[in-house]
């Protein structure tokens, strides 16, 4: 009975990140790749030459991962990757926060909300999310496929 | 540079510049009390004035998009469309962003255009401003197109390109810009 829940708990976490995924991928990419670029830029991290080749490629990257997410294969490692990277992203905001920087996070497009407590609450629960089906995927080693 | 040389010929709708045939135009969106429009007004735009619209390869158009928050970016638009009708946009458009820090504490937009504007010059921009009543009918006609655009913040630049409009909202550093515009003038 707990293994079922576990793997109906892990199913649902899993359809939900892969979600947050393919969205944020798909919203990237339906804008120019200037856009994202000029987002990128708000954070002061990265030089010019790095905004481009970023631009292009993050949004492929969040797109595959949220379907290798989805169809369940290797779900143990692309849920583990989408922790690091919801990690890497949730660390710059807290930076971008803490040091008073008017950032446009560009993680689901243009036109967001401005960087504040409550971005940083959603950032955080995809994080939680993200980690709470990599730590199932894990204790279920026959990986739910959809 | 198009907003801020007096010796730049004014095109028959002083909100434009560049060849009527370029490939691109940029629509580009600002509010004079803004600080972002302010930094790319005078750090981004003399470039890409320099670098595409001499050249031929860009048509510029400014559009205004005064913010309800800005407290004087209404009267400040006022101004510089009152002295784009008298043959004086850009010296007046490029003053109120040089000076934007000072007339956003008082409001005295009047003063500091009238540092670099002749007082022959200045009077019929006070009577415009004071007595015409359809000096915001293109701010309306903007206002419009914005919202037809989904604008939602400013500096916002409209990439047009065989009939495409393209958004790109926020502060754009011209080394991004180049490599954008280089590609799809490539691309074609």
């Amino acid at each position: 009975m707990k293994r079922h829940l576990l793997r109906i708990g892990l199913l649902i976490g899993q359809v939900a990140l892969a979600a947050i995924f393919i969205y944020a991928g798909y919203a990237k990419l339906r804008e120019p790749w200037l856009q994202f670029a000029v987002s990128l830029s708000t954070f002061k991290l990265l030089p010019d030459s790095a905004l481009e080749p970023l631009a292009r490629f993050l949004p492929w990257a969040e797109l595959a991962l949220g379907i290798a997410i989805l169809s369940g294969i290797l779900l143990r490692w692309s849920a583990l990757i989408a922790s690091l990277l919801l990690t890497l992203f949730f660390a710059v905001l807290i930076r971008s926060y803490a040091m008073g920087l008017q950032v446009d996070c560009g993680c689901f497009g243009s036109g967001e909300s401005a960087l504040g407590p409550l971005r940083l609450a959603e950032e955080a629960a995809m994080l939680a999310l993200a980690l709470a089906v990599t730590i199932a995927a894990f204790r279920n080693r026959s990986a739910v496929r959809i | 540079m198009l907003f801020g040389q007096a010796a730049h010929k004014p095109a028959a709708n002083f909100k434009e510049s560049g060849s009527p045939t370029a490939p691109i135009t940029l629509e580009l969106y600002t509010d004079y009390q803004c600080p972002s429009c302010r930094a790319f007004y005078l750090e981004v735009l003399p470039q890409v004035i320099s670098q595409y619209v001499a050249t031929g390869k860009v048509r510029l158009v400014h559009r205004d998009y005064p913010l309800p928050q800005h407290q004087y970016s209404r009267i400040a638009t006022k101004y510089a469309n009152a002295a784009g009708q008298v043959g004086l946009y850009d010296v007046v458009a490029n003053q109120l962003f040089k000076t934007q820090q000072e007339w956003e504490q008082n409001g005295n937009v009047d003063g500091e255009v009238a540092k670099v504007v002749p007082p022959g010059g200045m009077q019929k921009i006070r009577d415009l401003v004071k007595n015409d009543a359809h000096l915001d009918d293109s701010v309306v006609a903007d206002q419009a197109m914005a919202s037809r655009d989904g604008l939602n913040q400013t500096p916002t630049l409209v990439v047009v390109q065989n009939g495409k409009r393209q958004t790109i909202s926020g502060m754009v550093q011209f080394n991004i810009l180049k490599q954008y515009l280089d590609q799809i003038l490539a691309k074609g």
